[in-house]
């Protein structure tokens, strides 16, 4: 009962850390010589530049006989309606040359960082989707009496345990992208999902063989099938106890898909890289890049979360 | 014993070896078991009791001879074990209810995914068995929630719910607390009562006396005695079994 009550000293003490340690942070960042520049990062996130109306080819501005100006064209093509604009740059009788701006529109779009934002979204969720079946099979095939599916599964877990997700990106990319004509992000999907499947592999493994003995006993003595068994009894309740570990292996994924930027992938982190040499404010940009993978990874690792609960009804 | 035509469980030298041969449980064992007899298998633990069980519905294969259940060859080619497993029904010293189902869920599944059988029909049925356990009101509850007496007796239901013609006890009180283990028996008891064969392993000694048609005794992997009840118990002839019963009783 004593402890209750103390408990608010040390979510007191948590929030101090934490206010000391942003304070500390601010602190340094006015230390170093280096010019803060947020604003600069923005049109890396949402580009708010203007589009621009420009003439097709040389020309005089006119006002037609409803009042709207019209470019009439030298080469004697029909004249062009300036039509659909925010800004005029131009006015009556203007002497016009091909690629002059005549007009501007207002307008916005996606900047660089949230382009690669999404195509990080993109690579993971294929992976993902493959990786989870991949892994599946192949952790059923590491379980199986049978020496065939068993030691093939045990020679591609082994094989991608080894060796390091760059260096099977770089083979991926220029060996079997080259061999079988794959585009860069198909390679990339591929790479990964084949990278994440075989520790998917393993942690499908061990949750079934953690389920009792006695649960596929029973559901055989029932008459049920090998394959029945498992889809009714043994992979319902496997699921439930790898969702900790699937969830850590699903976060991974989503960091390690920075890695496909190494072959020329536009994910975040590529886009982070671009933004980061043509805006020079790296730091922010690196900042925002971190911020948003932590936007990814969080939602999913609180989702993985609730569901873990859900599935505890029946403990 | 009687015609041969009404066995419905015919084990005939059933020979197991584990470790490759270094240990050999079952020495030719065999036993016959008549359509609505009660078989109470008895022995000191590692006599091969629960192993023999286990073969009849294959959880555990054997080495040489044959075991025939209800006229199917359970080793024959183009035997469908599972087909075969439908119409024998197992229970378990742990339970080994699946704990991400109901109690009614428990007993619905094998029906519903093995034998097609309408779901309402399906329901009703599983209802009904779990009323018959005296589980009436427990059907929604998980195993988590339940007692070793009420998982077990989920689990006779559960058995049931396949229509089995043999159901086979595994040492079906061994695991609960001694105030529970008469709800289960008595479930057992009136499932006796109703004409089921049934095959047991028990240390219940009460149970085989007063249910038993037959009381097998087995001793590292053999079959030493086969009788009945009142010889088994009152007139031991086989020294080892009098050896047995002395320390138990």
């Amino acid at each position: 009962m004593h402890e209750p009550q103390k408990k608010w000293l040390w979510h007191l003490v948590f929030a101090g850390c934490l206010g000391l340690i942003v304070l500390s942070t601010w602190l340094v960042s006015q230390k170093v010589d280096y010019p803060w520049n947020w604003q600069r990062i923005s049109s890396y996130i949402i580009n708010t530049d203007p589009a621009e109306i420009t003439a097709p080819g040389d020309g005089t501005i006119e006002l037609n006989e409803n009042g709207q100006l019209v470019l009439n064209l030298d080469n004697g093509d029909p004249a062009v309606l300036i039509s659909d604009y925010t800004t005029l740059e131009v006015t009556d009788g203007d002497l016009i040359f091909e690629g002059d701006i005549l007009a501007t529109v207002e307008q916005w779009e996606f900047g660089t960082i949230l382009h690669g934002l999404f195509i990080t979204i993109e690579i993971s969720i294929y992976s993902l989707a493959i990786a989870l079946v991949l892994g599946l099979i192949t952790g059923l095939m590491r379980i199986s009496t049978n020496p065939a599916l068993r030691n093939l599964a045990i020679v591609y877990i082994e094989i991608i345990r080894g060796t390091p997700l760059l260096v099977q990106l770089f083979i991926a990319y220029f060996f079997i992208a080259t061999v079988l004509e794959l585009d860069k992000f198909t390679a990339g999907v591929a790479g990964l999902a084949v990278f994440a499947g075989a520790y998917i592999a393993e942690i499908v493994r061990s949750g079934i063989q953690s389920i009792p003995v006695g649960q596929m006993e029973a559901a055989r003595s029932l008459g049920m099938s090998y394959p029945k068994a498992m889809i009714y009894i043994i992979l319902p309740q496997a699921f439930k106890r790898t969702l900790p570990p699937l969830a850590g292996q699903f976060i991974n994924l989503i960091k390690d898909s920075s890695l496909v930027s190494v072959i020329a992938v536009v994910d975040l982190t590529k886009a982070g890289r671009e933004a980061a040499g043509s805006s020079f404010a790296s730091l922010e940009i690196w900042f925002v890049v971190a911020l948003l993978y932590l936007l990814l990874t969080g939602p999913l690792s609180w989702a993985i979360q609730r569901l873990e609960k859900r599935l505890s009804a029946s403990d | 014993m009687t015609d041969t035509a009404d066995n419905i469980i015919i084990a005939d030298k059933v020979d197991k070896y584990y470790n490759n041969g270094a240990l050999h449980a079952l020495k030719a064992v065999t036993t016959n078991v008549h359509r609505g007899e009660v078989v109470v298998i008895v022995g000191p633990s590692g006599s091969g009791k629960s192993t023999f069980l286990r073969t009849l519905n294959q959880l555990e294969t054997i080495q040489s001879g044959t075991i025939t259940i209800d006229g199917v060859d359970m080793y024959a080619r183009g035997t469908n074990i599972n087909k075969l497993r439908e119409n024998v029904g197992m229970v378990f010293q742990g339970f080994n209810l699946f704990p991400h189902k109901t109690a009614l869920e428990n007993v619905m599944l094998a029906p519903l995914k093995v034998a097609k059988r309408s779901p309402a029909e399906v329901q009703e049925h599983a209802r009904e068995l779990l009323y018959k356990v005296g589980l009436a009101d427990r059907m929604e509850n998980y195993p988590s929630q339940l007692s070793g007496g009420q998982m077990q007796r989920v689990a006779i239901a559960r058995a049931l719910a396949m229509r089995p013609d043999i159901m086979l006890f595994d040492e079906p009180t061994s695991a609960l607390d001694p105030e529970m283990v008469g709800e289960v028996l008595d479930v057992m008891k009136s499932l006796a009562a109703e004409g089921m064969t049934m095959v047991v392993v028990t240390h219940e000694m009460g149970f085989a006396r007063e249910v038993a048609d037959r009381v097998l005794f087995m001793e590292e992997g053999a079959l030493l005695v086969d009788e009945k009840p009142d010889a088994f118990f009152d007139n031991p002839e086989h020294p080892r079994l009098q050896q047995f019963l002395s320390k138990i009783l």
